[in-house]
């Protein structure tokens, strides 16, 4: 029983990790329809700057949570402006070879400003847990879960309580619509873009704490996260949340009960099982253009 | 916010995994020259970047150390010596690509091999097809040498499956009241680390000692926590680890954060990587933990002095990681099978003047099988009180071996 709920924690910790990493992710193609290769390696990038706080100025890579954002938030509004704007209305396939071309530039550039070397922040509490009962709770699981769950809260709020969180909808749902109650659309998706980028720049701040990593790290987690945001359905935030928690607990009761050699590949199984029977997802909408030519 | 259509969530699944694949098949298209009358090109294809970024670095300071002190020396065959390095990003299919561009692209004159079985064995098809002398560093695995390759060899002491055995022999050696009764086996699914984890297990299950778990996982494992979470509730006295680094690192971090600390901790590779291994666990927690290792930075062999030295100068650190070093004596055993014959127009005169001499190198004195697969036995190391010492074989070690894994955190 105690192996089980450990289990079962580890998995929320995980997931939760997950749902903030692919909660920008899905924005993003929410409201651009533009599939984000590069995600993870803006995640990566979040790391290796939460890194240089830690290692140069010794702040707390989960307090670095605060600096890695704003970075991560103005550079991805520098790349909407500079890259992805001029081909918005490109066909899906420009924009997911942009992104790839983005995703291997900054690969390169980490990889010269940090190196290949295998990079790791440990702050004090990196190796220790809370030990409830016979269950371990991480430390550094525990503080990086609840500042992604803070992060999601104050993400969702945002989209849910503000005139700018409305805006960002109307976009999304339609937006010749939008544009004629006085939206900009353009700006909005600029935002947005940036507000994806900037929760991979808090993930990777929070990921940096629970893994090593390379500049090429970010080759294992953009796979994953395009899985969790296809089966959470493609644009839903809730979706991605409740998917990553889904993926989180495959993962992990794969790897206990089953074979650590199948723990990846069991949440994949499971996306294509969910596909077949819900082809939007767990919470995606199923549209008329999709009923028409199903 | 849910939005999207199903075609598009099709074309998503298609989409990620055409990337995946496209991912990981980038590498190091540069092109090069032949070498001229003056020179000799000596190409390698390292993973510089991707999993094996650690080791794949390491190798490629082995090698330009030996490069300097090689050209400082007069060349080879009296020619300079040029390498030609490519990166492979730790991609099978990319390395295969490099070591045949380096064969008919560039036309270098001799091959140098790359880090791990995993890229070794397509790698050192590719040579064996051109019939290239291949001499690696790495890359211990049986399979290596199970394929009737003529012009493949190991430059270390031992394949992957010995590696362990004089650790195992000396567990199996300890009082009733001193040995593990349990042990736990988990490994990265790798041509290197997985025999090399078999073969003590089987020693030590021969002694008596019960797995308790066992158990693989694949190469892009990160969270290793679940793997530990398990481990844990069977309770193990030992732990064998068979890793490469990345790996390493996590699953300690993860025994370190459930506060799972058996009596004794062995793991492949990763504690060989020095100042690295100890910035990435911390150096308190290094306390005990032991190695099979091919080079120790004090060992009293040919040359190995000048190498510390020169690495110093080249690297401002006077502790070599253990991965340089084995391709410094790759270089080593290539540049003596080169100046034994004379002559570099037939390599397969080369492999057989390897098979038919003992090199010394700065790893100890390297003899070969017929199949190219090495013929003496592994050290094993340890670290105590921050050094990394080597424990065993007694006539070899530099502090006797400690029992007990006691990590300070």
């Amino acid at each position: 029983m105690t192996e089980l709920v450990q289990t079962l924690v580890l998995s929320l910790l995980l997931g939760g990790v997950y749902a903030l990493v692919a909660s920008g992710l899905t924005l993003i193609f929410g409201v651009m329809r533009v599939i984000n290769i590069a995600h993870g390696a803006f995640l990566i990038l979040g790391a290796f700057i939460a890194y240089t706080l830690w290692h140069a100025l010794g702040l707390d890579p989960l307090v670095g949570v605060l600096v890695t954002t704003p970075v991560v938030f103005a550079i991805g509004w520098a790349i909407y402006h500079g890259l992805v704007r001029p081909i918005r209305n490109a066909p899906m396939s420009s924009t997911v070879l942009l992104t790839f071309g983005l995703a291997l530039v900054t690969e390169g550039v980490m990889g010269f400003v940090w190196g290949n070397d295998s990079t790791a922040i440990t702050p004090s509490y990196v190796d220790t847990s809370f030990h409830v009962g016979g269950v371990f709770l991480p430390k550094a699981q525990v503080y990086g879960g609840i500042v992604a769950v803070v992060v999601l809260v104050a993400l969702w709020l945002v989209l849910t309580k503000t005139w700018l969180g409305r805006a960002i909808r109307a976009a999304a749902a339609n937006p010749a619509s939008a544009e004629l109650v006085g939206i900009k659309v353009t700006s909005v998706a600029a935002l947005v873009f940036a507000l994806g980028l900037a929760a991979a720049g808090a993930g990777g701040a929070i990921t940096g704490v629970l893994y090593p990593f390379v500049p090429g790290s970010h080759y294992l987690w953009i796979a994953r996260l395009l899985a969790i945001v296809v089966l959470g359905g493609l644009g839903s935030l809730e979706g991605a949340v409740l998917s990553a928690l889904v993926f989180g607990i495959a993962e992990t009761v794969t790897a206990v009960y089953v074979s650590p050699a199948w723990a990846t590949a069991v949440p994949y199984a499971i996306v294509f099982a969910v596909l077949l029977i819900r082809p939007q997802g767990l919470l995606g909408t199923r549209l008329r253009d999709d009923a028409v030519t199903a | 916010m849910s939005l999207v259509s199903i075609r598009r969530g099709a074309t998503v699944v298609s989409l990620a995994a055409v990337m995946s694949l496209g991912l990981a098949a980038c590498g190091d298209g540069s092109g090069g020259s032949s070498g001229s009358g003056d020179t000799l090109t000596i190409g390698a294809s390292l993973p510089l970047t991707g999993d094996f970024s650690q080791p794949g670095k390491a190798a490629e300071q082995g090698y330009k150390v030996w490069q300097s002190m090689v050209n400082a020396d007069g060349g080879l065959l009296k020619k300079k010596v040029e390498l030609k390095v490519k990166d492979d990003a730790s991609n099978q299919n990319t390395i295969v690509a490099d070591y045949n561009a380096l064969i008919s692209k560039d036309q270098v004159d001799l091959l140098l091999g790359t880090f791990s079985s995993l890229l070794n064995l397509p790698a050192s098809a590719v040579a064996e097809k051109n019939q290239m002398l291949y001499v690696e560093p790495a890359g211990g695995s049986p399979d290596m040498f199970s394929r009737g390759f003529k012009h493949l060899f190991f430059a270390q002491q031992a394949t992957a499956d010995k590696q362990g055995l004089v650790f195992a022999d000396w567990v199996k050696s300890l009082p009733a009241s001193q040995r593990p009764t349990t042990a736990a086996y988990p490994t990265l699914d790798d041509p290197f680390a997985a025999p090399n984890v078999d073969g003590i297990r089987q020693v030590l299950e021969g002694a008596g000692i019960k797995t308790v778990y066992k158990t693989t996982y694949a190469i892009d494992t990160k969270n290793f926590d679940s793997i530990v979470a398990a481990m844990k509730a069977k309770n193990p006295d030992l732990v064998v680890h068979g890793a490469t680094f990345e790996d390493g690192v996590g699953l300690t971090r993860a025994m370190l954060k459930a506060g799972f600390t058996p009596k004794m901790f062995y793991e492949t590779s990763t504690p060989s990587f020095a100042d690295q291994y100890t910035k990435a666990i911390g150096e308190g927690n290094t306390e005990g933990v032991m190695y099979a290792v091919s080079y120790s930075p004090d060992a009293d062999t040919p040359g190995n002095k000048e190498f510390v030295a020169q690495y110093k100068k080249m690297y401002g650190s006077s502790i070599p990681p253990e991965d340089a070093a084995d391709a410094y004596a790759a270089a080593q055993v290539m540049q003596a099978a080169v100046e034994g014959v004379g002559s570099i127009d037939d390599q397969t005169k080369l492999a057989d003047w390897l098979r038919g001499h003992t090199v010394d190198t700065i790893l100890g004195p390297l003899s070969w099988n017929a199949d190219g697969s090495p013929k003496s036995e592994f050290l094993i190391g340890q670290w105590q009180k921050g050094v990394a010492e080597v424990v065993l074989p007694p006539d070899l070690a530099t502090a006797k071996p400690e029992i007990g894994w006691h990590p300070s955190s």
